[in-house]
């Protein structure tokens, strides 16, 4: 602190500069309190960054795991083909219902020798409603099968999954109708048995989402991919549009009135509720142009007119930030004014530009609000799109509106599922973010 | 040396004059920053152009590249001929002007790749070279002319950022030279140099008038008076004096001029 006694020499002639004065010492006072309120502010920020990961954490990671229970199902023929000709037509006819009693038959072998008050029917609410339906598919696929024991790892419902996870206590099932405490003993000797076991679940990753009635079922992979066919969207259409419009406004465009009114604009436009956006989308891409409802391309022209004020504004920033000098040299060595911009600004604008990029796609990622209006918050039981068209033009919904539509039901288990979703969410931004990152080196890199 | 000046203004004829401004005004919005400046710069030869800051010496200096073109609210009138053609003219692309008249700025600025690239640039985009031999020669040589290849020669693909401030302007003069220019303007090229590079670039601007018309806007009237040949002295955009540098400095004609380069205004 020099300062305190370079002013005013006279004044200070004769002071020791050992012993710090009272100014001085209010200053550094000043300084420490400052500091103080940064180290604070951050600290709270840590302190609310931590507890939402670990909440987000302990609260997500259940969804990747799920209970399975392994039985021995014999596929009965007079139930499943009577006529015993494996025509495949006939044995199509038999629907869900009709693998009820084998579902049934299993669980009683399974629980043999395990003394429980539970009727041989109760046993099977032990496993999901998606299990007639797995049974089914395997015997469509496999005919031959017909007649055979065949061992299956079914989904357990929801309720012994939340209780394999501590979500679900016998003193909450006295009003339950689906499950007693009778069941969860049952369950006990089973884990004890090996026949229930609690496993890493790829079909919450890669699955799609389920009925309400079986949130044990429900995945996020397929609107995952709706997410990525979005972001795909917007990073073709927003990235070349807006470094145009940018270089354009930045280097070519007339300082004007009409210019000035579309910089306003634009910096007007980043602050404009993306809900608005929404419906502009709707107005425009399915009322105006008929393009499909709830289809990642909307959602990704929605997404793309809310991303290009964010890509126009960093880019414009960046493009300013490369020194006039660069420039001034390579007008000076004749280069035309295109040539100067793409050979010598843009590069060296180019780690900005990607900065806002990513910004811009992270926040059209995370956004639910203009996809309630272009219906992509649709319950979305399609498994993955065939091929790539079909996933621009299918139904499909987004990670963000698929946790919203996920937290708002009623069963708990959804809500883990919510959860989890948050989680794979963060997990697809990180990545997306990673590349950037990469992205951002090559070109720093390059000279 | 005053004869042989002497010698040089009296020889002069039509063809040894380069550049010939006049009645040339030049407005930023509604200031005039220069007005009816009329100069002749000759070829082969370095005019130094000197005046305290703000005296639109810089600003006349980018006229004759139009690089004033860059600036939106800047105007140009009069006429400014090179080789007796209009560089204002409609059909004259400021792009191929530029490739003629080459510029050094007054902050090195290399651009942030290679050393070879930086002098490769402007050969390749003006097409001098067919192939990769060619343009090695070019670097090569506009090296050699920049005075800086032998401190270069084994690091051509090192970033040219890396260099020192003198090695840097030096590096820029190498690429404004390898785009064969006719005239080489140089806006305050040792202002951010210390004592040994100005030298050194002084050193290099001497030599560079065997093939050049070079023009220098400098704030020092020492490298005025060390480097250039012909003077023109700049007070509030007026050109106030302009002649021999010998004379400029050791019996000027105008009070303003006598000032100045005493110290007593600027």
């Amino acid at each position: 602190m020099t300062d305190a006694t370079h002013g005013t020499p006279l004044r200070n002639k004769g002071k020791s500069i050992l012993e710090v004065d009272a100014r001085t010492k209010k200053r550094n006072a000043a300084e420490a309190r400052f500091k103080g309120y940064g180290i604070a502010a951050i600290g709270i920020s840590l302190f609310f960054l931590v507890s939402l990961l670990i909440a987000i954490i302990s609260n997500g990671i259940p969804a990747f795991t799920q209970t399975f229970v392994n039985v021995e199902v014999e596929l009965l023929e007079e139930k499943l083909d009577k006529n015993g000709n494996r025509d495949i037509a006939d044995i199509k006819k038999v629907s869900t219902f009709g693998y009820k009693p084998l579902i049934e038959n299993a669980m009683v072998k399974a629980a043999e020798g395990i003394e429980t008050e539970l009727s041989d029917k109760d046993l099977s609410k032990i496993l999901s409603a998606s299990a007639a339906a797995i049974l089914r598919d395997y015997v469509i696929a496999n005919p031959d099968q017909i007649g055979e024991t065949v061992e299956f790892r079914l989904l357990t419902s929801s309720r012994v999954d939340g209780y394999m996870k501590g979500r679900v206590v016998r003193e909450d099932l006295a009003r339950d109708k689906n499950l007693d405490a009778a069941h969860l003993d049952l369950i006990d000797v089973m884990v004890e048995r090996g026949a229930v076991e609690r496993v890493f679940n790829w079909d919450f990753i890669t699955g799609s989402d389920a009925s309400e009635s079986r949130p044990e079922q429900a995945g996020i992979g397929v609107s995952m991919l709706g997410s990525f066919f979005m972001m795909l969207v917007v990073l073709v259409l927003a990235l070349p549009i807006g470094v145009a419009a940018s270089i354009y406004l930045e280097e070519f465009a007339p300082q004007n009135r009409f210019t000035d009114l579309i910089e306003v604009n634009i910096s007007n436009l980043a602050a404009v509720p993306s809900i608005v956006f929404g419906i502009l989308g709707l107005a425009v891409f399915i009322q105006f142009a008929h393009l499909p409802q709830s289809a990642p391309i909307v959602g990704g022209l929605t997404l793309t007119l809310m991303t290009l004020p964010t890509i126009v504004i960093s880019t414009r920033a960046s493009l300013k930030a490369v020194p006039p000098s660069i420039r001034d040299a390579a007008l000076g060595v004749g280069a035309s004014k295109m040539q100067a911009i793409f050979h010598h600004v843009l590069p060296l604008a180019m780690p900005g530009i990607l900065t806002g990029t990513i910004i811009g796609l992270a926040q059209a990622l995370g956004e639910t609000a203009p996809l309630l209006l272009i219906g992509m918050v649709g319950y979305i039981a399609t498994n993955y799109p065939e091929g790539v068209t079909s996933g621009f033009l299918d139904p499909n919904s987004a990670m963000p509106a698929q946790i919203y539509e996920w937290a708002k039901r009623a069963d708990p288990a959804f809500y883990e599922r919510a959860w989890g979703g948050i989680i794979v969410l963060l997990v697809f931004l990180l990545t997306m973010n990673l590349i950037a990152i990469i992205l951002r080196r090559r070109f720093e890199r390059r000279w | 040396m005053e004869d042989m000046y002497q010698m040089d203004r009296t020889m002069s004829t039509e063809q040894d004059i380069k550049i010939r401004a006049n009645g040339v005004q030049v407005y930023y919005a509604d200031n005039q920053a220069i007005k009816d400046v009329d100069v002749e710069i000759q070829d082969k030869m370095v005019t130094a152009f000197i005046g305290p800051s703000g005296c639109g010496k810089s600003t006349f200096l980018r006229c004759i590249n139009r690089m004033n073109d860059t600036i939106d609210i800047c105007r140009v009138e009069g006429d400014i001929r090179i080789d007796g053609e209009d560089i204002y003219d409609p059909r004259v692309d400021p792009v191929q002007l530029r490739a003629k008249v080459g510029m050094v700025f007054q902050k090195p600025n290399p651009f942030p790749k290679s050393i070879y690239d930086n002098v490769a640039y402007g050969p390749k985009i003006h097409g001098l070279a067919r192939n990769k031999a060619e343009l090695d020669e070019i670097v090569e040589k506009a090296l050699r002319r920049g005075a800086i290849w032998d401190e270069v020669k084994d690091r051509l693909h090192a970033p040219g950022t890396g260099l020192s401030g003198g090695q840097q302007q030096r590096l820029c003069i190498a690429r404004a030279v390898a785009t064969e220019p006719e005239v080489l303007l140089m806006d305050e090229p040792c202002s951010a140099l210390d004592p040994i590079a100005t030298a050194q670039v002084e050193e290099l601007i001497d030599e560079l008038r065997q093939n050049y018309s070079v023009v220098i806007v400098t704030h020092s009237m020492q490298q005025a008076a060390r480097v250039s040949q012909r003077t023109a002295f700049f007070h509030l955009g007026n050109l106030v004096e302009f002649g021999d540098t010998d004379k400029i400095f050791t019996n000027p004609e105008d009070p303003r001029t006598e000032s100045y380069i005493s110290g007593r205004i600027g």
